[in-house]
């Protein structure tokens, strides 16, 4: 329930990691993407309320294409993002990280109806809180995932530090982990970055900004710059 | 390697194929015509097989995972762009209306019948019935859509359209639209509660349909009545007929999976659900169209209201049973998946 983190394999041998909204920010899209549609449908009704009974049945054509076809027209045709969606970062993609297709987004926003009932999205909350991906019954249905669209974190440049030879060997995965904080200690007050590195007097043989120096030094060693 | 000579070796390649990445979905036209300068779009799926590959590798020799996020983000961002659907060509559309979505509503004959069953039935029953015991619709309807009804179709009241209260052309179209598509689509959708919802709306409407047709017809009403509705009757009737057995085949997927898992058969419905429903949707665009446009002329001679409604029911019915049976080589299935 606590990690949302969907992992899939590709034909091309790698793990997509898919990180999946919960109810909260679909919400909030859903909220944008309906003051969005009532804002075109109140422009539409004005606009074509001048064309008397004619205008009638125009406003009522555009009224079906907003609720009907405008979640589906933009899921597949804006890479999985209706407006409301690309506000809050989020993406509609197939449950195997490929773009959402147009069979699966028509499935998922018909079965909206059910997801609405019995008032306010009632069977879609509970849907959505008991599954592990947050997925409402539309989702379940048509096999689609609703992800985090969040560019990655870009990484940072090591501190400028000369190299330092540690003097343990260490495993790749501790050598990892001192690259990473290396690379994240632009992120870390230098408090904090002291008291991690603290935690490593066996390694750094010292305390203080000392040890933040020579732990970024073995990081600049370990990533094989001079 | 180390991580420094693995990104000094990688990184432009890196670089490129993200303002590839960029350029492809640039807002302006101008700036996605650059994106042919940065690299050819024929280079792109091997250009994204050596990222993967390289992702792995990075994986592998514990890189940094922020270098590996990197990589992952750029490999996923690619991933969407290989994969993406391909646009809808009308061809496809085509050939799934004529052949895929017939032999669709035939694979599912049972469904299909089952829902012709809940909603002819009880038309033609409270019709009949109707004419032995007219004092029945009271039970129907209130006094006031009674008198509603029969101000539509009754004969010695002059209107110049069939079938409304006033109102333009365009503007029934909009209204038949709107109510008797979304009618469909909900038809389909509820059908997920266990089948509960499409059989309600199929026996409702049925019942509905049946009362005012045969009290219409038991008032001497049904001669403006009949006249109106031949014409849109087929693709109207045939397509709640559809949506609700597309419901009902959606529900039994829940109720009785058979040897498939649950999930897995619910996915199966869905996916035939929506092909039905595109096809519900035609349908009932072209019921709307006939109803708006066709039906509510008043000065056409009954027997070609009649005649056409019934070339419509033949020709609807002949499509349903022979569609997509021709000998020659059909796109059906590739047309379903394009189409939807």
């Amino acid at each position: 329930m606590i990690d949302t983190l969907a992992v899939v394999e590709t034909p091309e041998g790698i793990a997509l990691q898919l990180r999946s909204a919960g109810a909260l920010p679909r919400a909030c899209a859903w909220a944008l993407d309906f003051m969005i549609r009532f804002a075109a449908a109140f422009i539409a009704a004005t606009a074509l309320g001048a064309l008397g009974a004619s205008g009638i049945g125009l406003y009522l054509l555009v009224l079906f294409a907003l609720w009907w076809l405008y979640p589906v027209l933009f899921e597949v045709l804006r890479d999985g993002q209706t407006p409301g969606k690309r506000v809050m970062r989020l993406r509609v993609v197939n449950a195997n990280g490929t773009p959402v297709t147009w069979l699966a987004s028509i499935v998922r926003n018909l079965l909206r109806v059910v997801d609405m009932m019995p008032l306010c999205y009632g069977f879609g909350l509970v849907a959505s809180l008991t599954d592990r991906q947050g997925r409402r019954i539309g989702d379940l249905v048509a096999r689609t995932l609703v992800v985090y669209a969040g560019a990655p974190l870009r990484a940072g440049a090591l501190p400028p530090t000369p190299a330092l030879v540690a003097p343990l060997a260490l495993r790749p995965a501790e050598r990892a982990a001192i690259i990473e904080f290396a690379e994240r200690s632009a992120q870390l007050t230098p408090e904090r970055q002291q008291e991690l590195a603290g935690l490593l007097g066996q390694l750094t043989q010292a305390q203080g900004t000392v040890a933040v120096q020579r732990l970024h030094g073995m990081a600049t060693a370990y990533v094989g710059r001079a | 390697m180390k991580q420094e000579a693995f990104q000094a070796r990688h990184g432009a390649e890196w670089t490129r194929f993200e303002h590839w990445l960029d350029a492809r979905q640039a807002r302006q036209r101008q700036q996605r015509a650059q994106a042919d300068t940065i690299m050819a779009a024929s280079e792109f799926p091997s250009a994204l097989r050596r990222l993967c590959q390289q992702l792995a590798v990075a994986e592998r020799r514990d890189y940094s995972t922020q270098l590996v996020a990197d990589l992952r983000g750029l490999a996923q961002r690619g991933h969407q762009v290989l994969y993406r659907p391909r646009p809808p060509r009308l061809r496809l559309l085509f050939d799934f209306l004529a052949a895929g979505f017939p032999r669709l509503v035939r694979a599912q004959g049972a469904c299909m019948a089952a829902a012709a069953a809940l909603f002819f039935v009880p038309l033609i029953a409270v019709a009949i019935l109707l004419q032995w015991h007219p004092e029945l619709i009271h039970s129907l309807f209130d006094s006031r859509q009674l008198a509603q009804f029969e101000n539509m179709y009754n004969p010695l009241h002059h209107a110049d359209r069939l079938g409304r209260d006033g109102g333009a052309d365009l503007q029934m179209f909009g209204v038949y639209v709107f109510n008797n598509v979304s009618i469909g689509f909900r038809t389909f959708a509820s059908g997920l509660l266990a089948g509960v919802g499409a059989v309600f709306v199929l026996v409702f409407n049925g019942i509905i349909i049946g009362g005012v047709a045969g009290h219409l017809t038991a008032i001497g009403y049904g001669g403006p009545f009949w006249d109106f509705v031949a014409g849109h009757s087929a693709p109207e009737l045939l397509a709640i007929v559809i949506a609700g057995g597309a419901g009902l085949h959606i529900g039994m997927a829940l109720l009785a999976p058979g040897r498939r898992s649950r999930a897995r058969a619910l996915a199966e419905a869905g996916v035939d659900g929506a092909k039905l429903v595109l096809g519900v949707f035609a349908m009932l665009v072209l019921a709307a169209f006939i109803e708006a446009y066709w039906s509510s002329i008043v000065w056409l001679p009954s027997t070609l209201k009649h005649a056409v409604g019934l070339a419509l029911w033949s020709l609807l019915l002949l499509w349903l049973w022979r569609g997509g049976r021709s000998p020659a080589p059909m796109h059906a299935d590739g047309g379903a998946d394009a189409s939807g």
